[in-house]
């Protein structure tokens, strides 16, 4: 497991850290026994979803063919086509389109504000963005495409173990509780997917953006949010307290302040479309209310999306 | 104190506070409810945003209401409301509650109490201290003083431990104690009297006026106590007299009587004339109860006055009885004694003893049987006795005929006169009808009473006065005489059957009640003796036991004037001789307390009725208190989050709660059935002949048993005239066992002991005409028979008839009848062949000649034993299906034998046994 791997790397020269890991190994294990409904519910979304390994257009290495060219001094001999060269008088060499699984990124936001749910029917907007954030991984995977958690610190896989790592490290909920993620040298071509409630001013929003598009990465934005956080139901006297640290506001009567907060949202929601349409991104909103299949097809359909460069 | 219709406040100036409500309504309007607390992500988006409108959140219209309710309501229940008010306590000195608890306050005490109380809560209310002046002395026999000023916590603590007493109110001593009393200010007095007047009350009201104002409560004039005085003995009549205070109206009268163990013996109702202050009541019992009346007292009233107890003055004819002859134990029928006895013994209650031990104690007639002559101080004990009352009866004997004294009513001749015998002419005489001054005029003679000997009188003149029972010659039988206050009466022949047969006949019986219907009693020498105290009257009039305060009476003191607080009401003496000492002796009239002194305010005991309602508006608005917080919850959200799953918890937990109670209140309503039981238990076993088997407890062994008695009652019916019903299994310990003829018992080594009470049961059985047929069944262990065999079930039957009525056993002899009752058997195989079976040795008339107990080892149980389908359960050893016929044929001779007794044996049927033996 790579878990086990990381640690043996980790650890070496240091005994004293191996209880800790130990420890660790086993909370994330038990962390594992969760694994299944995320992974059954992500599979079951996702089975709803066509893929597929999509090609580049352009030679190399793949399954489907490209074109076929004159044999030239420095080929291998086994890339000719003898049928077509005794066709003919020259000999020639087939080539194959150039497939190659992408690199997606994936992030979500783990900061105590996604833990809001209004109703207790309803998942907090943490639990629906790991959902979206696992099936989407499922998808990938399975569309030949290697994924990995922006922050984690490990490379980008596709093979089986990869939907367990990447599940467990989810659920051990080591990483960092930002709102926004950290921007870390990530490669060229990739893609990078980030899911959260995405309240944060959007001057900051837009720094991270800029900094993540400047690398030449392509990104998508998905917003979750709960009904209330839309609707804003309460009525009468009501003080409202912040999930972070906030102080508390006093509001006398909501139901006068409903439309200009609304207003607001709106507001604060057409400047990320804004924002994401300038960097080439794209955007989507979701609502936790809402069955999670219909994000999941907006975003993937955005991943699949071939670029125009 | 401000009244409004029937409510009243105590502490009027709180309700000033009532102007502060509005401004209350006004401040709890203005202030805008707590807000509501919400966690909310997205508040960065809310902040500063520019309400439309300005109006803040305000409390709701009802809830603003309830509160200022509750406001109101705290500011009514301070200022102390009061329910239908009573006036209040004039004076301003302290209150002084003089309270007559003599035996007349017994009637209705707790009425008394109430009323202490109800006083004590005003005194408490309007901050006046108490006085507390009880009338009677108290147990110490001191005098009736004024307690020292108290507080009403203290007043209370002592008039709950006031108690009536069962003697007179000392208000003379009353008067004397409150001369040299001092209060401040002007007092005012509350009197709580009995309502029976005496020589003080003027006195005691004048001085009582001079203190301050003056209340007195007493009963209405319907319910003053009555008096019922010591009864007089009419004949066998009790007659009581109840005299009554106030005269006007004709009430009626219950008067019991009642035995010691509280058995109610005689019970007469009777009223009061309109004007009449006594009235006589008759209570008529037979002679037997009415020396068992100990107390007698007037239905409904529990004062001391209204309880009489009896002692032996009223109750009592004993009679004691002295014989000159020492009783021969083991010939009864021959001593004098044994006939007086029986004569006697159910009317009066007869002693025995030398002539001083009788006259120390009560008598009424002392009956002296062929004694001769009395010694120096026995004639003149007796001679005492009689003039002071008593009868004495002799009877003429041997002794008598020899030697006489001077304790008979006439002459005698030495010698007797013996009619008819050998050598007279004479024959035996007969009685001549009595004459009519007699006392035995009017009882019937029987004609066989005779007379063989007798005693004769010297004539005189006066002899024919002094006859009370002639012969048919005229010679007198029974001549009395009367000495001062007493009678002498002789009897001329003896009290045993020897000179004649009068003793014999129910003449005797007769003439002896008459005799001590004569008798009044006469109370033993009581000038030595010191009566301690058994039993004393409370105030209430019940019998308890003497507290520590009660001191013995000196015999030469016992007079109704001893009656005080050292000497109450009550049984003084030793149990067997008791004195009772009656308050109705000392207290004999009672008079209605009439005519105060002007200014005396006057009053009833009834309930004051005035409640206060502090408590129920502190209540109302603390429930009040209580719903408000809740909604205040709940509009703040506080309740809203866990609504649903509390909803559903409590459904469940009620649904148990319910659930539970209805399955115990199923299970306590099951009733044990037990006397059903028994009832089926006998008419089941009563209709029809069954065959019983003791239940052992060993499961198989009973199931075996009892396919075997279907079996062998299947074969009974098949192949005789007898019909029995099957088998039927019998608890030795609670099932009746005369239903049975016979009663199969296998014993096995696991049957628990008997109880006593089952040994009881079985010796009954045995004794009045069953069969137990013991069955050791352990044949197989070699034991040749049953009783001297070691076997197992051989040493549990041993242990088993231990207790029992067992007769004397011995081997079934080769001409038994049950060889030959229905077939004709030489042995009696069962389950295991050979072996002996033990019947009773002697057979002899004696439950015709059936025996009681067959004892054997040979399983026949197993062999008779057959499933369902009639096929047999056991093998027979060795002889298998033969040996199994003969086993049947065994049971069917046990059955007959037991049924049909021994009519087999008879001679009759030997010449027809002989020719089927083939000789």
């Amino acid at each position: 497991m790579a878990r086990d791997s990381f640690s043996k790397r980790d650890l070496a020269g240091k005994p004293d850290l191996a209880a800790t890991a130990l420890r660790a190994q086993h909370r994330s294990e038990a962390l594992a026994s969760r694994l299944p409904p995320l992974l059954v519910a992500a599979e079951r979304v996702a089975a709803t979803v066509a893929q597929g390994v999509h090609g580049r257009r352009r030679v190399g290495t793949g399954e489907t063919f490209w074109q076929y060219r004159r044999y030239e001094i420095g080929d291998s001999a086994t890339m000719i086509d003898w049928r077509q060269s005794g066709k003919t008088q020259p000999v020639f060499v087939r080539e194959n389109e150039w497939e190659a699984a992408q690199s997606v990124w994936l992030w979500h936001d783990s900061s105590s504000s996604m833990g809001y749910r209004s109703v207790q029917g309803l998942p907090t907007k943490k639990e629906r963005a790991e959902l979206l954030l696992m099936a989407l991984a499922v998808l990938l995977v399975r569309g030949g495409e290697r994924v990995a958690l922006l922050g984690s610190g490990l490379p980008p896989s596709g093979n089986k173990v990869t939907l367990n790592r990447l599940a467990m490290r989810i659920l051990e909920d080591t990483l960092p509780k930002d709102g926004l993620p950290r921007v870390e040298p990530l490669p060229r071509h990739a893609q990078v997917v980030l899911i959260g409630d995405l309240l944060s001013p959007l001057p900051d929003i837009h720094k991270t953006v800029a900094a993540l598009s400047g690398r030449g990465l392509r990104g998508h934005l998905v917003q979750v949010l709960d009904p209330a956080e839309e609707t804003l139901p309460f009525d009468g006297r009501v003080e409202f307290e912040g999930m972070e640290g906030e102080d508390e506001l006093l509001i006398p009567r909501v139901e006068a302040v409903r439309q200009a907060y609304m207003e607001r949202l709106e507001a604060h929601r057409d400047g990320l479309a804004a924002l994401a349409r300038a960097a080439g991104w794209s955007f989507v909103t979701h609502r936790t209310d809402r069955p999670p299949q219909t994000a999941l097809l907006a975003l993937y359909g955005a991943i699949a999306q071939e670029p125009t460069s | 104190m401000l009244g409004l219709g029937p409510i009243a406040f105590a502490v009027p100036w709180i309700l000033g506070a009532l102007i502060v409500l509005p401004i209350l309504w006004w401040l709890l309007r203005l202030t805008p409810p707590s807000p509501r607390i919400v966690q909310f992500p997205a508040i960065r988006l809310l902040r500063d945003l520019v309400a439309r409108e300005e109006t803040p959140a305000r409390t709701p219209l009802w809830l603003l209401i309830m509160r200022t309710v509750l406001a109101a309501l705290v500011i009514l229940a301070l200022a102390q409301p009061l329910l239908n008010p009573r006036a209040g306590l004039p004076g301003s000195g302290p209150i002084v509650m003089v309270v007559d608890n003599g035996w007349g306050a017994g009637r209705d005490w707790p009425a008394r109490q109430r009323t202490m109380a109800d006083l004590i809560d005003q005194a408490e209310r309007n901050n006046r201290d108490l006085i507390v002046l009880a009338t009677a002395p108290d147990a110490a026999g001191e005098k009736p003083r004024p307690s020292n000023l108290m507080r009403p916590a203290d007043a209370r603590r002592m008039t709950q431990s006031l108690a009536p007493m069962p003697w007179p109110t000392d208000r003379a001593a009353v008067v004397d104690a409150l001369r040299g009393l001092q209060v401040q200010g002007s007092a005012h007095t509350v009197w709580l009297s009995d309502g029976l007047s005496d020589a003080a009350v003027q006195p005691l009201a004048a001085r009582l006026q001079q203190m301050g104002g003056v209340e007195v409560l007493m009963d209405g004039a319907d319910r003053l106590p009555n008096l019922l005085l010591p009864p007089a003995t009419e004949g066998a009549d009790l007659v009581a007299t109840v005299k009554r205070a106030d005269t006007t109206l004709p009430t009626p009268v219950t008067v019991r009587a009642v035995a010691a163990d509280g058995r109610l013996l005689a019970r007469q109702t009777a009223a009061f004339a309109p004007g009449a202050d006594s009235l006589e009541v008759r209570l008529a019992m037979p002679i037997e109860l009415r020396n068992e009346v100990i107390r007698m007292s007037i239905e409904g009233e529990q004062t001391a006055g209204a309880t009489v107890l009896l002692d032996e003055r009223w109750r009592r004819r004993p009679v004691g009885l002295v014989s000159g002859r020492p009783e021969g134990e083991n010939q009864p029928l021959l001593s004098d004694l044994y006939y007086l006895e029986r004569a006697l013994s159910p009317f009066s209650e007869i002693r025995r003893g030398s002539v001083l031990d009788l006259m120390s104690r009560d008598l009424s007639v002392l009956i002296l049987a062929d004694i001769g002559a009395l010694t120096d101080t026995e004639a003149a004990a007796v001679e005492n006795w009689v003039e002071r009352g008593g009868v004495l009866v002799r009877f003429a004997g041997p002794r008598l005929a020899q030697h006489t004294d001077h304790l008979v009513p006439v002459r005698l001749r030495l010698g007797d006169r013996t009619l008819g015998g050998a050598l007279s002419w004479s024959e035996p005489a007969k009685l001549a009808p009595f004459p009519p001054s007699s006392p035995f005029a009017g009882t019937h003679i029987p004609p066989d009473v005779v007379v063989d000997r007798q005693v004769l009188a010297e004539p005189s003149i006066d002899l024919p006065d002094k006859t009370w029972a002639r012969l048919a010659d005229g010679t007198p039988l029974v001549t009395a005489e009367n000495r001062e206050e007493g009678k002498i009466v002789l009897v001329h022949t003896t009290a045993n059957p020897d000179w004649s047969n009068l003793a014999l006949s129910g003449l005797f019986v007769d003439m002896l009640r008459r005799i001590t219907a004569l008798s009044e009693g006469v109370s033993g020498d009581m000038q030595a003796t010191t009566f301690a105290p058994i039993e004393v009257l409370d105030g209430r009039g019940q019998l308890v036991p003497p507290p520590a305060t009660v001191f013995p009476i000196p015999g030469n003191a016992f007079r109704s004037d001893t009656l005080g607080p050292r000497h109450p009401p009550g049984f003084y003496g030793t149990e067997e001789a008791r004195r009772a000492l009656n308050l109705t002796s000392l207290v004999t009239k009672v008079e209605p307390l009439r005519r105060l002194p002007a200014g005396v305010a006057q009053g009833t005991y009834a309930a004051r009725g005035e409640v206060d309602l502090k408590p129920l508006l502190l209540g109302l608005a603390m429930a009040l208190a209580i719903v408000d917080l809740f909604v205040a919850m709940l509009l703040r959200g506080l309740l809203g989050n866990v609504r649903i799953g509390r909803g559903r918890r409590a459904a469940t937990t009620a649904a148990t709660a319910a659930g539970l109670l209805l399955a115990v209140g199923c299970v306590a309503a099951w009733p044990g059935s037990a006397h059903a039981n028994s009832d089926d238990f006998a008419l089941k076993a009563s209709g029809e002949t069954y065959l019983a088997y003791v239940v052992t407890g060993d499961r198989a062994l009973d199931d075996t048993t009892r396919a075997g008695l279907e079996g062998l009652s299947e074969v009974l019916n098949r192949r005789t005239a007898v019909e029995t019903a099957g088998a039927m299994a019998v608890d030795l310990e609670s099932d009746e066992l005369a239903f049975f003829p016979l009663i199969y018992w296998a014993i096995s080594p696991s049957q628990p002991d008997l109880s006593d009470a089952a040994r009881v049961r079985l010796n009954d059985f045995l004794r009045n005409g069953g069969t137990i047929l013991f069955d050791t069944r352990d044949r197989q262990f070699g034991a040749g028979s049953a009783l001297t065999g070691g076997g197992p079930g051989s040493q549990r039957l041993r242990r088993l008839v231990d207790g029992l009525d067992v007769p004397a056993l011995a081997p079934v002899p080769p001409e038994h009848v049950l060889t030959k009752a229905f077939y004709l058997l030489q042995d009696f195989p069962g389950r295991y062949g050979g072996g002996d079976v033990w019947v009773e040795a002697q057979e002899g008339r004696h439950n015709d000649g059936v025996s009681s107990v067959i004892i054997g080892a040979a399983d026949w149980a197993g062999a008779w034993a057959v499933d369902e389908s009639g096929r047999p359960r056991n093998a027979v050893v060795p002889g298998g299906e033969r040996q199994r016929e003969m086993a049947y044929r065994f049971g069917v001779n046990l059955v007959m034998y037991a049924l049909t007794g021994n009519y087999k044996a008879d001679q009759v049927h030997v010449p027809a046994i002989l020719e089927r033996l083939g000789q």
